[in-house]
């Protein structure tokens, strides 16, 4: 604030002495002043109540701090395990997925050493059904999956498909030797 | 104990007198000060509580007061008198109060200022009857009205006129204002006061 700005402001017009009424009023604040500061300056102090209550209301300052403080790291604590719980879920599934399509792949395999040593004659016909049953099962658990699972499941079709495909001259052969 | 010759007063004469000692200088400007402190403090803080009608508040700039005055009374040349030295440092802190908590609105900033009611009420234990008192009160109630519709500047020069009774020169040197600058905000604040009390009746 700058106190200098109102000297250019003098007023030519001073009334400074006040009337009876005035003056009188004054002397009342006056006297109104001396006993309130004299009653003030005498009064108990109460600075230990006061240091008191200050150090209460810090206390309380403090402990919502920390509250809030152990709140946001318990809160950012548990996003953390939420994500980890949800990616190795995510990697348990994907592992059980792998499996389903590896059991899925490995059932029309494990067909043909049976067709080969003990049934020599087993048609194509045979083969082909076993692999279309596995083709069913393997539909059946990846339909309920998401669009990952489908993606599988159509390698995983396309796989089985071929596998008659690559049987057939095996098994035309085994006909073949078994007739001759 | 260190002890050197400070200073070696010397009369009119030319004969020297007893020389002083740092120690001896330090304890008389201590007992001066705390002289000062003694007959000055009450004056400083009835001016702080009119001002700012908190009592807890003015005990603290009244301290606060001293306090700059103490470290730096080495500096005081006695250029004005030590009130008024003493009143410009108070006028300057509560200033510096009144701007700090403009600044910082978003801090604690309760206070324990009296409500003008509550501030009327003081009046001295005089042999005056119930109806004289009642008209002092009101009387009283009407000036701190008055008061409290006064710019910063104007309540000061006011307090320190009618409640310190301070001359114009040293209400001037106090707060750095022109004498001329000082009469006219004291017109226009006991102008301000008239009108209350005028139109109160």
């Amino acid at each position: 604030m700058n106190w200098q700005q109102d000297r250019s402001g003098e007023s030519p017009r001073m009334e400074l002495e006040p009337d009876s009424e005035l003056a009188q009023a004054l002397r009342h604040f006056k006297a109104s002043m001396d006993a309130w500061s004299n009653a003030a300056s005498s009064r108990p102090r109460t600075a230990a109540k006061l240091a008191v209550r200050h150090s209460w209301r810090i206390a309380a300052v403090w402990a919502l701090g920390c509250l809030l403080a152990a709140g946001s790291l318990a809160g950012a604590g548990y996003g953390i395990y939420h994500r980890q719980e949800l990616a190795r879920i995510a990697a348990q599934k994907a592992a059980e997925q792998r499996a389903a399509a590896g059991r899925a792949i490995a059932q029309p395999a494990s067909v043909q050493p049976i067709s080969a040593q003990s049934d020599k004659k087993a048609p194509a016909a045979t083969v082909r059904k076993v692999s279309v049953g596995a083709q069913d099962n393997a539909r059946s658990q990846d339909s309920a999956r998401g669009q990952d699972d489908d993606l599988l499941a159509t390698v995983d079709r396309d796989v089985s498909r071929e596998v008659p495909a690559a049987m057939e001259p095996l098994a035309q052969l085994m006909d073949d030797n078994g007739t001759q | 104990m260190r002890r050197r010759e400070a200073s070696t007063k010397v009369m009119a004469a030319g004969t020297a007198v007893e020389p002083m000692t740092v120690e001896t200088a330090e304890e008389i400007a201590a007992q001066e000060f705390a002289r000062i402190v003694e007959s000055h403090r009450p004056q400083i803080f009835r001016f702080l509580l009119s001002s700012l009608r908190d009592v807890d508040l003015a005990e603290t700039l009244t301290q606060e007061c001293f306090l700059k005055a103490h470290r730096n009374w080495k500096h005081f040349r006695g250029d004005s008198s030590a009130m008024t030295w003493l009143m410009r440092i108070a006028i300057n802190l509560q200033k510096d109060y009144w701007r700090n908590r403009r600044i910082q609105f978003w801090r604690q900033t309760r206070t324990n200022a009296v409500d003008l009611d509550e501030a009327s009420e003081w009046l001295p234990n005089g042999e005056r009857n119930a109806e004289q008192q009642m008209l002092a009160r009101e009387q009283v109630a009407q000036v701190w009205q008055a008061v409290k519709g006064l710019s910063e500047r104007q309540r000061t020069v006011f307090l320190l006129r009618y409640v310190e009774e301070r001359e114009l020169s040293e209400i001037a040197a106090a707060t750095g204002l022109s004498e001329g600058t000082v009469k006219a905000h004291l017109s226009r604040a006991l102008g301000r006061v008239r009108t209350e009390l005028r139109g109160r009746q």
